[in-house]
């Protein structure tokens, strides 16, 4: 045990540095895939056939090609086209797109829960599609969509460890550098399960604490 | 100022409305009744557009209904629901403004002031920064029907502004109301008040599976009315339970 605690405070300054890419990481996905989510939300429930169609192809694609393979795609395909990021971009952008489905559900969900009568009360006073989509609908079904959107950031927070794969030195790939250098793979490890639930837990009370924010009545 | 004329109205095979026609003139307050599911929100809501007619012409204020007037049309008439339907992420105050501001482009201040006076008006001058979630269904529908004021509308729609609210709290409504009238604001009010109607309303209207049974000055349709089917109508409506 005092072993493990003295490889601990040896290891931890540089699995610290990993997980402080993680979480930026997992911050910058996480814009990306809400920006990119909103867009094919909205499009999912435009009255224009053509951009509900095209929604429909981009959402079964990237659901159906696995996070990694995606990455991939980003960082070793698109080079052969000529458009070569680094990898710590490469990540964002793969994991961004990966998620953008996820929080495109999230985001329609909570869109679709607003009160139909809500919406009326907007047309009634003569309000435009768009302005009640942005006035009414958005503010409303963001709230009711918070708590999926706590589960799915935890889930990309856990998913980013997928970016190891493609040499950002995020938590998981400091560890597993760390561990072939140090041939302490348990200690490793374990540190790495424990701060990537060091992250999540508070990330799931923040959570909890916006929509207590939010519960207006 | 409202003119209906052979409106027809069908959801899919059902038909909901067939040959409806009628006039509310400028300053006249007209009561729609009728049965349950017999059309009455139907034809409120054909009026602003929030369901398209089939058939038959809406005038409203010299303009005539279609795709391309429905802005002004709405300019022109508010409606106040039966279910309140105010923005529950906004304020009172923000709910009232929210049309002027956004819709009509006035200037922030200047509709505050006003929706600060037209909540004087309906009795909430103390409740202008609570969320609607805080008020009971009566001071809600006070701020729905201040809401609707706001617009300036040269009428208003009333979908049974008083069904969803707690008996005792029947009476503040319909006092606001009944100063609307006063004031000579065009009105259709959609309502199971027969007692408020009487005395309110100059005309009223018997509606039955989607057909204008009777029209009259209201004392006429709701006291001595000519056809059979009010008076049934009426019958149960003002029973005892
Ligand atoms: N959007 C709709 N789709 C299909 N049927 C509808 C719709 N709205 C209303 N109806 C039907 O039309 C009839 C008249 O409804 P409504 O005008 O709401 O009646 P009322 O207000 O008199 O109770 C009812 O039978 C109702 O079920
Ligand atoms: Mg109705």
């Amino acid at each position: 045990m005092s072993e493990f605690l003295t490889d601990a405070v040896a290891f931890l300054p540089v699995l610290a540095r990993g997980l402080a890419t993680t979480i930026l990481l997992t911050v910058c996905a996480l814009a990306v895939s809400l920006a990119l989510g909103l867009v094919w939300a909205l499009m999912g429930m435009s009255h224009h056939a053509p951009l509900r169609w095209t929604n429909a192809i981009v959402v079964n694609t990237v659901r159906g090609i696995p996070i990694i393979v995606q990455l991939f795609c980003v960082y070793f395909v698109l080079p052969d086209w000529g458009i070569d990021f680094p990898p710590f971009l490469a990540g964002v952008i793969g994991l961004g797109i990966a998620y953008s489905v996820y929080q495109a559900e999230n985001l329609r969900g909570g869109f679709e829960s607003v009160d139909r009568q809500l919406v009326e009360a907007g047309t009634a006073l003569g309000m435009s599609r768009g302005m009640i989509t942005r006035r009414i609908v958005m503010p409303l079904g963001l709230r009711t969509a918070l708590p999926s959107f706590g589960n799915t950031t935890v889930m990309l927070l856990k998913d980013s460890s997928i970016a190891s794969t493609i040499t950002v030195a995020e938590l998981t790939r400091s560890g597993q550098l760390l561990a072939i250098s140090t041939f302490k793979n348990g200690t490793v490890y374990v540190l790495i399960a424990l701060l990537y639930l060091a992250a999540s837990i508070p990330l799931a009370m923040a959570v909890r604490a916006l929509e207590k924010k939010a519960a207006w009545r | 100022m409202i003119e209906l004329s052979e409106v027809a109205k069908a959801f899919g095979a059902r038909q909901i409305l067939r040959d409806v026609s009628f006039t509310v003139e400028a300053g006249e307050v007209a009561c729609l009744i009728g049965p349950s599911g017999s059309g009455k929100s139907t034809i409120l809501r054909t009026i602003n557009g929030l369901e398209r007619h089939d058939a038959g012409t809406i005038t409203v204020d010299g303009t005539l209904l279609s795709d391309k007037s429905l802005p002004a049309i709405r300019r022109k008439v508010s409606m106040v629901f039966q279910r309140f339907n105010l923005f529950p992420h906004r304020t009172v105050i923000e709910n009232i403004i929210e049309g002027p501001v956004h819709v009509l482009r006035e200037d922030p201040e200047a509709a505050r002031t006003r929706a600060v006076e037209l909540l004087r008006r309906v009795g909430l001058a103390d409740r202008a920064d609570a969320h609607p979630g805080q008020l009971s269904g009566g001071q809600q529908q006070r701020v729905g029907i201040a809401r609707a004021l706001a617009m300036q509308p040269r009428a208003i729609l009333f979908d049974e502004p008083t069904s969803a609210l707690d008996p005792e709290r029947v009476g503040e409504v319909l006092a606001v109301i009944r100063e609307l009238a006063e004031d000579g604001m065009t009105m259709v009010v959609v309502t199971h008040e027969i007692a408020f109607a009487r005395e309110v309303a100059d005309r009223a209207l018997f509606i039955d599976e989607g057909v204008i049974v009777e029209n009259g000055p209201a004392r006429q349709v709701l006291t001595a009315p000519s056809a059979e089917r009010t008076r049934l109508f009426l019958d149960r409506v003002l029973r005892p339970h």
